[in-house]
């Protein structure tokens, strides 16, 4: 699908995220060892690996929502654009505005579709007046490929919507605060392949302008929409390289088990 | 996977579909007996309330009803304004027993015209001795009420008492008159001549509701206007105090607190609190609110207090559990766009808890309205003829409560106070049913169904 030029390109991008020697504890319990990696602007990078690899919670470190489980510890060094997302200074509100994020099962807000869209800038402050959030809201809907299905009922609740249009509109929202990195976790997991297709097909847009970092359990969905592959493996990142490469020839042997379905 | 060693079941030995096996038959008769267990349960339970609810309403209803005989009287200025100023001071200054002799003139004159109707039994004295005790009373509010009456003939209206009364309601007898030193069966038959006279009827009673309570030996003046103001001046307190203070601290607790020795202390005592019987609250109330604290006795603010105390758990339980049911998905997506823990919980999760807040709290509130035992003990129970003012002063004046003041008429010796008692209930039972209602329809209003 991506031809090895676009492969190419993609290495010379920005890093966002410089993440060294990550560990993360729940309790006693080790759940992510000595994760090292550095994740690009304007690539999709994604994370696959057998159920329970820690995968969704390293992703969850990056924008700091493991701080809601009281037992989850977070140990080394993560860096956006060089500075430490873990430093005391940091106020993990301002984080997540940059650091957006769209989860495994769709979860509107039992409002509008307007005020799901609108509810990011709205408590950041981000527009002047309503001209300008409706002008915020249209765009993020036309971005998240929902404009033209919902234009017509913006006000109706967005609890109403199908799964995957759902879906959509939770990638609105998270793009409505103007992040710079998206993180979805499993983001099709509950939508069918019609659905699964629209979001792909959307994932690949948004690459333009954002780092994309996205779960998956699927290996043909990482194969289809990320340029680079990490593979994680209880706990520990096994491999991360381009996704030819990983999905061709990878170098390690637990690697090629995985995709080729000889495990997990 | 399958074991091939295994045999597995060949095809079942054909069996009519039409006719249901031994076992299935016993399945089904099981289901049978559970379904009818399940009706017989309800049907108990219906039986019980409607037994419960005639009883009540049969025995209650009359109370809303008072006999009244009708009487022309001349409201004399030699008597109730010697000086002419229709001053209500001066007005005010005349005693309740003066009023005696315009009443005696007044109810002569109803002897005479009945007596020429034919009713030669009819005495004024026997009249006399038919209407209540507060008559004297009754008359002085309406003098006081309206001055400029004074030295005009008007139609009053004088309250029974209660032998007469419950004559017309059709539960003191020429037989139980017979035995009773408080009527005689002359006055009954005069109250029947009286009826026909068209000088006595039983009408719909306002001051039921609104009338202070009245003394031992007058049952027909006895009302539950006091009682009313006390339970809603209680209810006020507990809505204003139990509800912010229970849902923060639900709050914090659900949302805010880390999980530690700490909060599982305070909700383990939590629980516990909504299991302390209502008397040791009283206590509490006395000791801390009157003893230490010098609020005054019988007051609102003291049984309020209380009753707040009393209600903080179950609203606390109620709010936590409906907070644990909201999604966690909506937490998520709050904080994934970069909301505050406090906006995810003021903007999403608080709206989708409200409606089993407010349930939580009207139930509450139910049982606080209902609660008699704490109130005894803070001296909710005495006698109060007096209408506390206005919140916020009225709160720190005497006053009692509706449930209280159904214990004080079952205390009372004359069975008039039956129908009183049965009555008060009633009127507690319909401020339950309209808070309920008040419940349901905010549930409505709150609840979004999207």
């Amino acid at each position: 699908m991506y031809d090895t030029n676009e492969a190419k390109t993609a290495v010379q991008n920005d890093v966002k995220f410089h993440c060294s020697d990550v560990q993360v504890y729940y309790g006693e319990s080790h759940a992510i060892k000595d994760v090292s990696i550095e994740l690009l602007d304007n690539t999709v990078t994604a994370f696959i690996g057998p159920s329970g690899c820690g995968k969704s919670t390293f992703l969850r470190c990056l924008n700091r929502m493991n701080d809601t489980i009281d037992i989850c510890r977070v140990e080394g060094k993560i860096d956006l654009d060089g500075e430490d997302i873990y430093d005391s200074r940091v106020d993990p509100v301002q984080l997540r505005a940059r650091v957006g994020m769209v989860f495994q099962k769709p979860n509107p807000f039992p409002k509008s579709i307007y005020d799901n869209v609108a509810y990011g800038p709205r408590i950041h402050g981000l527009t002047k007046n309503k001209a300008e959030l409706d002008e915020v809201v249209e765009s993020s809907l036309r971005k998240a490929a929902i404009w033209n299905e919902v234009k017509d009922r913006l006000h109706a609740p967005g609890t109403g919507l199908s799964g995957g249009q759902q879906q959509r509109l939770c990638i609105a929202r998270a793009i409505a605060t103007a992040p710079e990195v998206l993180l979805m976790d499993e983001p099709c997991s509950a939508l069918d392949p019609i659905a699964t297709a629209q979001v792909e097909e959307l994932i690949d847009e948004l690459r333009e302008s954002y780092s994309v970092v996205i779960v998956t359990h699927s290996m043909q969905q990482a194969a289809r929409v990320s340029q680079k592959t990490a593979f994680f493996h209880l706990g520990v990142m096994v491999e991360y390289d381009e996704t030819t490469k990983i999905f061709t020839n990878p170098s390690d042997q637990r690697t090629q088990d995985y995709i080729t379905g000889r495990f997990g | 996977m399958t074991d091939a060693a295994m045999p597995l079941a060949g095809p079942a030995p054909a069996k009519s579909l039409h006719q249901p096996d031994a076992r299935t038959r016993k399945r089904n008769a099981a289901e049978r007996r559970f379904r009818l267990y399940g009706m017989a349960a309800v049907s108990a339970g219906l039986v019980a309330l409607v037994v419960l609810l005639t009883s009540i309403l049969s025995q209650g209803l009359p109370a809303f009803q008072q006999t009244y005989i009708e009487a022309e009287i001349y409201l004399d200025p030699a008597i109730l304004d010697p000086n002419g100023t229709r001053d209500p001071e001066e007005i005010s200054k005349v005693l309740t027993f003066s009023y005696k002799p315009m009443i005696e003139d007044s109810l002569t004159s109803v002897a005479e015209r009945l007596q020429g109707q034919g009713a030669s039994e009819l005495t004024p004295a026997m009249l006399a001795g038919m209407i209540s005790g507060a008559a004297n009373a009754q008359l002085r509010d309406y003098v006081l009420a309206n001055p400029e009456e004074i030295g005009q003939t008007v139609e009053f209206e004088f309250l029974t008492n209660a032998r007469i009364d419950q004559y017309m309601k059709g539960k003191v007898t020429r037989e139980s008159a017979a035995l009773d030193s408080k009527v005689d069966v002359a006055q009954l038959n005069a109250a029947d001549a009286l009826v026909e006279g068209g000088a006595m009827e039983t009408r719909f009673n306002w001051d039921f509701i609104t009338a202070p309570d009245a003394s031992e030996n007058r049952p027909e003046a006895a009302g539950l206007g006091v009682a009313l103001l006390g339970s809603l001046y209680m209810m006020l307190i507990v809505l204003f105090l139990a509800l912010p203070i229970g849902v923060a601290a639900s709050i914090y607790l659900e949302e805010f607190a880390k999980k530690n020795v700490w909060t599982d202390i305070i909700e383990v005592n939590i629980s516990n609190l909504a299991a302390v019987p209502s008397i040791v609250f009283g206590i509490l109330g006395l000791a801390i609110f009157i003893n230490w604290m010098h609020l005054p006795n019988s007051a609102p603010i003291v049984g309020g207090l209380v009753l707040t105390l009393m209600t903080l758990p179950t609203i606390i339980i109620a709010t936590r559990a409906s907070l644990k049911a909201v999604p966690p998905s909506i937490r998520d997506a709050a904080l994934g766009v970069g909301a505050s823990k406090m906006q995810a919980v003021f903007h999403h999760v608080l709206p989708l808890a409200a409606p089993g807040i407010l349930t939580g709290t009207i139930i509450g509130l139910a049982q606080a309205l209902g609660e008699t035992a704490p109130l005894l003990l803070i001296g909710m129970v005495a006698f109060v003829r007096d209408y506390p003012d206005a919140p916020p002063g009225g709160l720190f004046e005497p006053a009692t409560g509706l449930p209280v003041q159904v214990y004080n008429f079952t205390q009372r010796a004359d069975p008039a106070f039956v129908e009183r008692a049965s009555g008060a209930i009633i009127v507690l039972l319909v401020f339950l049913v309209v808070m309920n209602l008040i419940a349901i329809i905010l549930r409505r209003r709150f609840e979004r169904r999207w």
